[in-house]
């Protein structure tokens, strides 16, 4: 595509002639660059909208929602004070012209208004009539940062006392706990399926992976029997966690696709000054794994935090819900707080986000680890 | 083929026993640091899978004693016009959902390979709806395609189409949850972007001095050297779908689960529903171990197939 310049070119006859090629080879360039920026932007456009739309509707007053047609910023009523009382602001037909007042109240179609500063003097109006509008809302632009507030002090069920920081929590203490059992759990197995040799070893690793084989659906109710009335932890977190000190297939593939790419070499080299087999996993290995240990963490926690199905399962008191619960609960109820319920949605999501661009390199490596290698 | 043959010859030190130790104690270490595995197997693999098993040939409602009744759960389930609505309904999303994504994801990790200025930025653009809670992303596609404030057909309006009524026509129900997928296909995209890595350029620059146009390597270059990705993306989609859950369980219209009439009604759907609403623990088990059957045949079948359109570098 480019020419090197440090190579003179091979013949000159027809500098001209060489020239316009040059420039029409540019142009060719420059054309198909921004076509192919137009059409990433034109996709790009169906991944951005829905977050913009998510961003702005979690921004939206009550009255914003559901406007017709949507728009593309929230907007708020402009209020006034009258006695220390906000009242929204109206721009009112009166027998003496147009005037902005404040709605003290609005019943089956009448207003009654009154003017912020002559707050004495009351105005009755129809707000429609005859096809005109005598009576409308002053909206301005807002930004309603309280719907984070409001929507996390306030519980999917009223009057149980748990909201959505009590969710928030529960999903922590979960995903804190689930990240915990699993690198307890999978590093020495993943450990001994890469590196020690034993009897067994290479059957015993397929059955590890054809578990992966086996749907959820399948052990699910058995799982939920157990866990609920032989061992007694309904309605605990222990089933949600419990499970992750035991190894799981996906990471043990994982930690021991990594561990057998540390050279063995090291490892003997500590054998021969007589480590034994502990030694060499968490005095070699394991300070040598930190990528991978960084991937199963941040895979772990995507999963913990994200699971629907596992709290469906085992949580029914509100106290118990996380994040995922918490939120269908919320969707369940009889009107929807648009607003509120996205404002809850980004707090469930940020700090996935914010977990994405710490470890960007990590995300992407753990995706092509699990994905495309082998 | 040296190579490799010294490769092996080096992996294979690598995993050479460990010498001074006997057969006996060396099984008795690889025990010891597999335990975690070997228990969580047997207890939370091997025994609900037994369990399960008696389940599916049992008349069992939660309580109460296992009467064995004759594979009779499974005869019911030919009978049983709901099932088969939400076996069509989940192969619905298994034939039209998985290659409508794979070939869309596809084609989204070939734009983001152009070499772009921002290439880095658009990426993770593509990428991140792919981290957001199914919850909260289903969530927001339900308000998205919301009729009357939806934004959704806002759009649509602008270009002069009249959006459908997304939520509550059974006609647009699937499609609709197409769509939330397609939003969230950053990881296929990402698997693909790599494979595109490796998609030898020699061959490419060769076909293209050749005369090959960019369709032409496209389909006879690009496209059969990351083949084997496309099966991984095709088998894993596929298995995922079978058992679609959350977004469906979240996605309904004003009425219950599988609304509106049954259209989101998917296996596992409708497994959840006869297991833990109606509480017939035997019907649901037997559900459960014919899902499992479905999609070992489905994979064999893909593998069986993908033989003839697979190619493997070396």
């Amino acid at each position: 595509m480019q020419t090197n310049p440090t190579h003179p070119p091979l013949y000159t006859d027809d500098e001209a002639e060489r020239q316009r090629r040059l420039r029409s080879k540019r142009i060719r360039g420059w054309l198909k660059a921004s076509a192919s920026h137009a059409v990433i932007n034109f996709v790009g456009l169906f991944f951005v909208i829905p977050f913009v739309w998510m961003v702005v509707t979690a921004f939206k007053s009550n009255q914003d929602v559901f406007h017709t047609p949507p728009r593309w910023l929230p907007y708020d009523y402009v209020y006034a004070a009258i006695d220390g009382q906000r009242y929204p602001l109206y721009r009112v037909q009166t027998a003496d012209g147009e005037k902005e007042l404040a709605a003290l109240k609005i019943d089956s179609g009448v207003g009654i208004f009154a003017d912020p500063a002559n707050p004495s003097e009351l105005y009755e109006v129809k707000i429609q009539e005859g096809g005109l509008v005598m009576a409308e809302a002053i909206m301005h632009v807002s930004f309603r940062w309280q719907n984070f507030p409001d929507a996390m002090q306030r519980g999917s069920r009223p009057g149980v006392g748990a909201n959505f920081w009590v969710y928030f929590k529960n999903s922590l203490i979960i995903a804190g706990f689930t990240i915990i059992g699993t690198l307890l759990a999978n590093t020495p197995v993943a450990y001994a399926f890469a590196r020690i040799k034993f009897p067994g070893r290479d059957v015993l690793f397929i059955l590890v992976l054809a578990t992966m084989m086996l749907p959820y659906q399948v052990t699910m109710i058995p799982m939920y029997k157990l866990f609920n009335e032989i061992l007694g932890w309904g309605n605990t977190f222990l089933p949600l966690i419990i499970p992750s000190f035991f190894a799981n297939a996906y990471d043990v593939f994982l930690l021991r696709q990594f561990f057998r790419t540390i050279p063995e070499e090291m490892c003997d080299a500590a054998r021969v000054d007589g480590a034994s087999e502990w030694q060499i996993f968490t005095r070699i290995v394991l300070p040598l794994s930190v990528p991978v240990l960084a991937t199963v963490t941040v895979f772990t926690f995507l999963w913990a935090w994200n699971d629907f199905t596992g709290p469906l399962l085992f949580l029914n008191s509100p106290d118990k819900f996380t994040m995922a619960l918490g939120l269908r609960d919320f969707q369940g109820q009889r009107t929807m707080v648009w607003n509120q319920l996205m404002a809850a949605s980004i707090m469930f999501t940020v700090p996935i986000i914010i977990a994405f661009f710490f470890a960007q390199k990590t995300f992407i490596q753990g995706i092509k680890l699990t994905g495309s290698k082998e | 083929m040296r190579l490799s043959s010294l490769y092996s010859r080096i992996n294979h030190n690598h995993s050479a026993p460990v010498w001074g130790r006997s057969r006996y104690r060396s099984l008795r270490l690889g025990l010891l640091f597999i335990a975690p595995w070997l228990a969580g197997f047997l207890l939370f693999t091997l025994y609900p899978m037994g369990m399960s098993l008696v389940y599916s040939l049992t008349e069992y409602h939660t309580r109460g004693p296992l009467e064995w009744n004759q594979f009779q759960n499974f005869i019911n389930m030919f009978s049983d016009d709901l099932f088969w609505t939400a076996l069509k309904n989940t192969l619905y999303m298994v034939v039209f959902g998985v290659p409508i994504t794979l070939i869309t994801s596809f084609a989204c990790a070939i734009l983001l390979n152009l070499k772009v200025k921002g290439q880095s930025i658009y990426r993770v653009i593509y990428f991140l709806p792919s981290i957001v809670p199914a919850v909260a992303s289903t969530l927001l596609w339900l308000w998205i395609l919301n009729p009357q404030a939806g934004v959704m057909n806002t759009l649509l309006g602008y270009i002069g189409i009249k959006g459908p009524n997304w939520l509550n026509n059974p006609a647009w129900s699937k499609p609709s949850l197409i769509l939330l997928g397609m939003w969230g296909m950053g990881g296929t995209i990402v698997i693909y972007l790599s494979g595109l890595q490796d998609v030898s350029k020699n061959l490419l620059e060769a076909a293209e001095l050749d005369g090959a146009s960019w369709f032409q390597r496209l389909r006879h270059i690009t496209i059969p050297m990351v083949s084997p990705i496309t099966l991984f993306n095709l088998i894993t989609g596929m298995i995922g779908m079978f058992q679609y859950f959350t977004q469906a369980y979240i996605f309904r219209g004003t009425g219950g689960l599988g609304s509106p009439l049954s259209s989101t009604l998917f296996y596992s759907v409708y497994l959840y529903q006869q297991g833990f609403q109606y509480l017939d623990f035997g019907y649901a088990s037997a559900m459960a171990w014919v899902l499992f059957f479905i999609i070992l045949g489905c994979t064999v079948l893909i593998l069986k197939i993908s033989n003839r359109y697979t190619y493997y570098a070396g």
